[in-house]
């Protein structure tokens, strides 16, 4: 209807709303709190929608998963520290078959780490974070419309594959504003497919292992794989349903980018050097997507805001080496992916920081700020100096 | 009233070692369900890992047996999107008051109109019998073989941090305190927390002296008296419960403030 500013962790709630998500329960942590605090306004108008604020991000995900099973479509919201915290929570949900979704606003880890800067090394965990074998979905947007279109896509997704769905954004693509108009993004909304509890039944929804009648499997390894392969072939078929990715750049050119993510976003000035190949359903991996296309091209660069999480995925797939450029401590930067790909030999020619306009909705640098020439990486910043402490002159004296 | 129309009776025997203290809660809860109106079509069982946890696999409602710790959470879930449903909470001392301990807190303090039935056998009795949040000072147990360092948790001191709360203890032995104290918690608005000593001889009794559960039983016969009418406290081994102030509960407050108006 009408274009208007909208953050990146706005649409996804917006788009949550629009999944017909009924249930949120959230603990605030930066840069995921905007979710928090628009779903409890959200709440106040709309007495259908419930919202907790819980003690912590283990009962929030706990939270959710009681809430799916009672009726409700139903989310969260983190990071990274609490992400980890909700993994236990996101395998019981994989055992039993638990529709929910996930959104982990990720910064730079680990532990507390770097709270309001990009990263992008939560995608393991988002894959391998609980115990035991599963299939993940996990998608993660570029743009602000996707954020809202591929949230929708997920609460589809998780009512379809019965099982928790993780949305990856980062402190970027959270805080991002752009103008659009979200009414003209359409996705066919999916049903809830468990009915609700005390529908009458006497199910027994459990984390342990047990036959369908309720008594405990926890030793037998048949009915374990039993149970297991037929989750698993599920969760392959509806996979096919949601390849997302995006194929495009130069295609002609005999390199293939894989960015994804604000990494993508930031790489952009680059199109005409190289072609692209993103990733939206980072997993499953899009085994297949990837693998038609790659064979065209004679080197493959992952940049990626971590220490090669995804470029090791790429390499499995493909067998084939691919080139790294890891965007570390939330340098995401386009200067910061210029002296990466210096550094491997691979700066397109011809290709300098003034002749290209900054991508859309990435931060030009401050004015003022030369851009560092290229291949030359920019002088550490020095730090302010501390006063010197009381205590560590006492110490000293003493 | 049947309680064998509550309980899965084609699984019994049940997993529980012969003697647990644990049957004798379900035979308790079967029994006043009919009383209280709670059938299939409004009524969910929440379980906790631990022995305890079992209870909801032997009974004919539909269940959420959760992970370790966690059922007042998903308890309070259900209850916050399915106001109308009544939510039973059944699990261990340490399930509820260690590992779910901050939910605990947290719990009592929103006052969601569910019910928790708390087994309180004084030790994490399914690995085989550690020291527990419960465990008395002094108890030899599998990890204190020099008896346990720490006096155990307040229960009752937390629950009553809300005014609002009801607080009962009862043991296995006292069944019809017990009975009456599930009725009332039932019919509670509010945060409702029994308190329920029960015996497990298998991991914990006959390492502190007991040769049969029957021996624990008489135990509990004779150290837990009942205590005044209307307490506002209950002192140790004093069979009761403890009325707060109670308060409409609006299952579906307006969200963002909790669930109490």
């Amino acid at each position: 209807m009408t274009k208007r500013l909208v953050q990146g962790n706005e649409a996804v709630l917006l788009g949550a709303i629009r999944a017909g998500a009924s249930y949120f329960a959230g603990y605030p942590i930066s840069p995921s709190s905007e979710i928090l605090a628009q779903a409890s306004q959200y709440a106040v108008g709309h007495p259908e929608f419930r919202f907790l604020q819980a003690e912590d991000e283990i009962a929030s995900v706990n939270a959710i998963m009681g809430g799916s099973l009672a009726g409700a479509k139903s989310f969260t919201a983190t990071s990274g520290p609490g992400f980890s915290l909700m993994q236990e929570a996101i395998g019981y949900g994989h055992k039993i078959g638990i529709p929910a979704v996930v959104v982990n606003v990720m910064r730079v880890g680990p532990a507390t780490g770097m709270p309001t800067m990009p990263g992008q090394g939560d995608l393991n965990q988002s894959r391998y974070g609980s115990t035991g074998d599963y299939t993940s979905f996990v998608f993660y947007p570029s743009t602000v419309a996707e954020c809202y279109e591929y949230t929708i896509h997920a609460f589809n997704a998780a009512e379809e594959s019965r099982s928790p769905v993780v949305i990856l954004s980062d402190a970027f693509l959270g805080h991002l504003n752009e103008v659009v108009d979200l009414d003209e993004i359409k996705v066919p909304v999916v049903e809830r497919t468990i009915p609700p509890l005390a529908s009458g039944g006497t199910r027994l929804f459990s984390g342990v292992a047990t036959y369908p009648d309720g008594e405990p499997a926890t030793a037998d390894s048949d009915e374990y794989i039993r149970q297991y392969e037929e989750m698993r072939e599920m969760r392959r078929k509806v996979a096919q349903r949601y390849a997302f990715h995006e194929f495009g750049w130069n295609k002609e050119s005999d390199t293939l980018v894989i960015a994804f993510g604000i990494t993508r976003r930031v790489a952009q000035p680059l199109a005409p050097h190289f072609a692209l190949f993103r990733p939206i359903r980072i997993w499953p991996t899009l085994d297949e997507e990837l693998g038609a296309i790659a064979p065209r091209y004679k080197k493959i660069i992952v940049i990626e805001g971590s220490d090669g999480q995804y470029a090791n995925v790429v390499e499995r797939m493909l067998l084939r080496r691919v080139e790294r450029v890891p965007l570390l401590g939330g340098r995401m930067s386009l200067e910061a992916i210029r002296e990466g790909l210096d550094k491997i030999g691979m700066l397109p020619k011809g290709s300098s920081t003034a002749a290209e306009a900054p991508a859309k909705g990435v931060k030009a640098p401050a004015k003022g700020v030369k851009a560092p020439a290229k291949g030359v990486k920019a002088p550490a910043k020095p730090r302010p100096k501390a006063p010197a402490r009381a205590d560590a002159k006492a110490s000293a004296v003493g | 009233m049947a309680i064998k129309d509550k309980l899965k009776t084609d699984l019994f025997p049940t997993i529980w070692c012969p003697g647990c203290g644990i049957g004798l809660i379900m035979q308790q809860l079967a029994s006043v369900m009919d009383d209280v109106g709670l059938d299939k079509d409004n009524t969910v069982l929440v379980t906790g890992i631990g022995c305890t946890g079992r209870m909801g696999a032997y009974m004919n409602f539909e269940s959420v047996y959760t992970l370790h710790g966690r059922t007042l959470p998903v308890a309070e879930a259900i209850k916050m999107v399915r106001p109308e449903l009544n939510v039973i909470v059944v699990s261990g001392d340490g399930d509820l008051a260690s590992i779910g301990g901050n939910h605990l807190i947290h719990s009592i303090r929103r006052n969601p109109n569910i019910t928790v039935l708390c087994n309180n056998n004084e030790i994490y009795g399914l690995t085989g019998g550690q020291t527990g949040p419960t465990t008395p000072q002094g108890t030899t147990t599998l990890s204190s073989p020099a008896g346990a360092a720490y006096s155990p948790i307040n229960l009752q001191g937390l629950v009553n941090t809300n005014p609002n709360a009801f607080y009962a203890k009862t043991t296995v032995y006292h069944q019809g305190p017990m009975r009456k104290a599930i009725k009332e918690a039932i019919e509670w608005p509010g945060f409702s927390f029994i308190d329920i000593a029960s015996q497990c001889i298998e991991n914990n009794g006959r390492r502190i002296g007991f040769a049969s559960a029957y021996e624990m039983l008489e135990h509990y016969k004779t150290e837990y008296k009942p205590g005044p009418r209307d307490a506002t406290r209950l002192e140790p081994h004093q069979l009761g419960i403890v009325r707060g102030e109670p308060v409409t509960v609006a299952g579906a407050a307006p969200s963002g403030s909790g669930t109490v108006e």
